[in-house]
């Protein structure tokens, strides 16, 4: 009989491995690659006239061979606020929760190389995507997800061509490596009382190095009396990643059933993992107007995130914990405008605001990642000189409240909402 | 002003409007068996019933004053536990003495009129009188318990109640006798269909006659599904010879077969095994000892009858305009594995003590089961009705927990899936209607005299 039951409980354990999803919103595509991007609200398509372009349209670097060698880095401070409100049936109306408080700082780094006054050569190092949750040990959600820490670091080589004094552009390409842990509790009905139990933590974590390759191009047009038009494109890539999964027992308190589980599962293993995950592409199209005192910005792009339909995980020696987690995301818009003021030759101000719809579907929305439409609202301030640039950008980004409906794929409903202090810190050197 | 106040008014009926369509479950009266009747682990006990789904459809429609037969623990009859689970379960009743009733004195009749071992037949004619039971006759036992004045039908004292909302799910025991014996036999282990036709459109017209309530008829799951016959295979592996079929006394067993939860005791002791006897696959007419086989055949038949429930059912839904809860979906998407139900990530299943539904008995469900039955009703009556009654908070079923911890010491655990006494009083509960009492083969010798009550049911009023 025990036996009979055997497959239900790889099943469940094996839901319970890999799960929800890494599902992916707008909550973990990176977009803070710069200060002064980010102080626009990353309406930079059509302006890419700092080293962030090499993120938000690698023409623009054409347009830079005057400042000679250039190397910006910097870093941005998100530490994200998501609450949880439940609803019946499960885990019931007024049930409440919190993620832990984390601080989480992606680095940027371009250097921008001129070869001739047309021909521009970059490098860059940034964290295009990442994702960091964590609910505390008696979260209700804890067999969906307790932990999560996802990160892709974005190697980039571009060149920047002026095709003429108004028309440039780049392409580049990105080697993309990918860190993820994923923790989680597996719970079963405990059979001696019948009440639901933890039996065991599993923990999945990415080895050795995940990668892919991608790539990326932009077009920049200046139209004239101050205009400009822009355009860029970054490559859909699929990281087929390999790593580990390992259980730890969580002892019940009943010796007969943790024992019984013992014959199941393969406590304090390194059981191997492969997993194939596809990143969306992302397009934009971008107008700019300045002038000598002000830039102003806007721009439409859609993240394709149609391209993420499934998970799959898979155990090749344990297949009995493979499976193949459907997520049937959807193509998502976002529309950004920013506005700069120079106030001097030394000091300027940033303005911006951005609307970024979801990818995600109610039924993938998990404590793993519950994303909603987002939108925020930036500022920011530089300081330059003839060779130094200091930009910090502020940003406040709020999650809006979004209800899983009663639909949720695992049978976890309710409210997410969210918001993150963000600051954006830049420093440019020109040599 | 006359525009702000005619609005006003408008505004007033609109949100008044649903609320007049919601139905009314100020008096709220539950028809039917055992699973009505919070009856889990064999036993019927005040901890299960005050999580049946009738308490707990009423205790999310906040009804206060909804009434049951709350028997003290450990339920009557004793309630089964799990006192082992490796390398063997062994499920055992708990101790002998049975509970007491805590709420006969009550003056009228129980909105929980679901009486465990009643079929359609009993829910119609058979009554039962409390005070039998308080004298120590427990010869219709659970109708004594919950009917009590001697009089009224469980039917009739539903109608006296006046009720506004009745839900009725009646049938499981007319087709459980069959799965209990592995023998499907019109008359005897089973009610044949043109007498249900005919009992179930009596007693709906009787309902639709006699009150006005808004009522929800439930229809039937398949009984070949529970654990209760799913959880023994029809082979054993044993090492040097490998898989090795059991022998019926009809013929070798094949994957097609399932056999009962209560061969579990008989397989132990080498019956249906090489060089063993074989298992009793059916009735036995002179002994009334079950069998413990059901071959596809009979299988079928058990399904082609609650089919046939279920479109008497349906019909009678249909003839008094009463919409029918389809627990046959419900539970069909449990038991597939197509529609489990699943929160917060984990998934319950049909299973047997681990998939968290069905009680020790592998027949009723347990206090998770019973939750997912009244939140399908809510859903349901919700949809039907325009109500808008908050469904049961599954977080807290979940981690609730069983009535109590194990506390039935290992060293009286036998290593068998059921024990040939926990079957017993299970068996007696809805046994073939045979002249003498039916008895189970038990291993190693006759039945001892027990001092357990006999809960077989007795029709004490006929038409």
């Amino acid at each position: 009989m025990i036996a009979k039951n055997r497959g239900r409980i790889l099943l469940v354990v094996a839901m319970a491995v890999v799960a929800p999803t890494l599902g992916w919103g707008s909550g973990f595509a990176l977009f803070e690659v710069g200060g002064r991007a980010g102080a626009m609200a990353g309406a930079m398509t059509a302006v890419a006239d700092d080293p962030s372009a090499l993120f938000w349209n690698p023409a623009g670097m054409a347009f830079q061979t005057n400042d000679g060698i250039k190397l910006m880095f910097g870093t941005t401070l998100i530490s994200p606020e998501q609450s949880f409100t439940g609803m019946s049936p499960y885990p019931g109306d007024g049930y409440t929760a919190d993620q832990v408080e984390q601080l989480f700082y992606p680095v940027h780094l371009y250097l921008g190389i001129p070869v001739n006054d047309r021909l521009e050569v970059s490098f860059s190092l940034m964290n295009s995507w990442g994702l960091g949750t964590e609910w505390e040990d008696d979260f209700l959600g804890r067999y969906i997800s307790k932990k999560a820490d996802l990160m892709v670091f974005d190697v980039g080589v571009s060149m920047a061509y002026q095709l003429s004094d108004n028309v440039a552009f780049g392409i580049g390409v990105d080697y993309m490596t990918a860190t993820i842990e994923l923790t989680r509790n597996v719970g079963l009905i405990n059979p001696f009382n019948q009440r639901l139990t933890d039996v065991a933590e599993t923990h999945l974590k990415s080895d050795g190095i995940n990668s892919a390759w991608a790539w990326n191009a932009g077009l920049l047009w200046k139209l004239g009396a101050g205009f400009q038009l822009g355009a860029s494109y970054r490559s859909e890539f699929t990281v087929n990643g390999e790593g580990t999964g390992r259980f730890s027992q969580v002892p019940t308190g009943y010796p007969e059933f943790d024992a019984l589980l013992g014959t199941f599962l393969p406590f304090d293993e390194d059981l191997p993992i492969t997993a194939s995950i596809a990143f969306p592409d992302f397009w934009n199209v971008g107008l700019s107007w300045q002038n000598e005192k002000w830039t102003v910005s806007g721009q439409y792009g859609v993240m394709g995130w149609s391209a993420y339909q499934e998970l799959p995980i898979i155990f090749p020696e344990n297949p009995e914990f493979s499976t193949v987690i459907e997520e049937n995301y959807e193509d998502a818009a976002q529309w950004r405008i920013g506005a700069e003021f120079r106030a001097n030759q030394r000091w300027a101000l940033q303005l911006g605001y951005l609307f970024d719809e979801t990818g995600q579907p109610v039924e993938s929305m998990s404590p793993l990642l519950g994303d909603g439409d987002r939108t925020a609202y930036t500022g920011g301030i530089s300081y330059h000189t003839d060779r130094f640039r200091f930009d910090l950008g502020l940003e406040h980004v709020k999650t809006a409240a979004r209800s899983t409906g009663g639909n949720q794929n695992e049978g976890f409903d309710g409210t997410y909402e969210g918001s993150s202090p963000i600051v954006h810190l830049s420093f440019t050197i020109k040599f | 002003m006359k525009k702000i106040i005619f609005a006003s008014c408008l505004v007033a009926l609109l949100a008044a409007a649903p609320a007049m369509a919601q139905s009314d479950l100020s008096m709220y009266v539950a028809l039917g068996d055992s699973v009505t009747a919070g009856f889990a682990s064999a036993s019927l006990m005040d901890w299960y019933q005050d999580r049946s789904y009738p308490a707990l459809i009423a205790q999310q429609a906040r009804i206060d004053d909804f009434e049951q037969p709350l028997v003290s623990e450990p339920g009557f009859g004793p309630i089964f536990e799990l006192v082992h689970l490796v390398p063997i379960p062994a499920i055992e009743p708990v101790g002998m003495v049975p509970g007491q009733p805590v709420n006969a004195a009550l003056p009228r009749p129980y909105n929980n009129l679901g009486v465990p071992t009643s079929t359609l037949f009993d829910m119609l004619f058979t009554t039962g009188d409390i005070n039998n039971l308080l004298q120590g006759n427990t010869d219709n036992a659970m109708h004594d318990l919950v009917l009590r004045d001697g009089i009224n039908t469980a039917l009739e004292q539903a109608m006296l109640l006046q009720p506004t909302f009745m839900t009725v799910w009646i049938g499981n025991v007319d087709v459980l006798g069959a799965v209990l014996a592995g023998t499907p036999i019109d008359l005897i282990t089973m009610t044949p269909v043109e007498v249900f036709a005919q009992l179930y459109n009596n007693a709906i017209g009787a309902l639709a006659t006699n009150t006005t309530a808004d009522i929800v008829l439930v229809n039937l799951p398949y009984s070949t599904a529970i654990p209760f016959t799913t959880s023994v295979d029809p082979f054993v592996d044993i090492p040097q010879l490998g898989r090795v079929y059991l022998m019926a006394d009809t013929g070798l067993l094949t994957d097609d077969d399932l056999v009962t939860l209560a061969a579990g005791p008989l397989i132990a002791q080498g019956y249906g095994l090489p060089g063993g006897p074989p298992l009793p696959d059916n009735l036995n007419f002179f002994t009334g000892e079950p069998g413990y086989v059901l071959r596809p055949t009979e299988v079928e038949i058990i399904n082609d009858r609650v089919d046939a429930f279920n479109t008497i059912i349906a019909a009678a839904g249909s003839t008094y305009g009463y919409p029918v809860f389809d627990a046959n979906e419900l539970f069909d998407g449990i038991v597939s594995g197509t529609s489990l139900p699943t929160f917060g990530g984990v998934s319950l299943s049909a299973d047997f003590l681990l998939g968290g539904i069905f009680s020790y008995d592998a027949i009723h469900p347990q206090n998770i089961g019973s939750a997912l039955i009244a939140n399908g009703l809510i859903q349901f009556i919700n949809a039907e009705f325009g109500s808008n009654i908050p469904q049961v908070d599954m977080a807290e079923v979940l981690f609730e927990g069983d009535w109590q911890n194990p506390g039935v010491s290992p060293a009286n655990a036998r290593e068998v899936v059921m024990s040939a006494e926990a079957f017993q009083q299970l068996y007696e509960l809805v046994p073939p209607k045979l002249d003498q009492a039916p008895r189970i083969r038990r291993p190693g010798g006759d039945r001892p005299e027990s001092s357990r009550g006999d809960l077989r049911r007795k029709p004490a009023k006929r038409p």
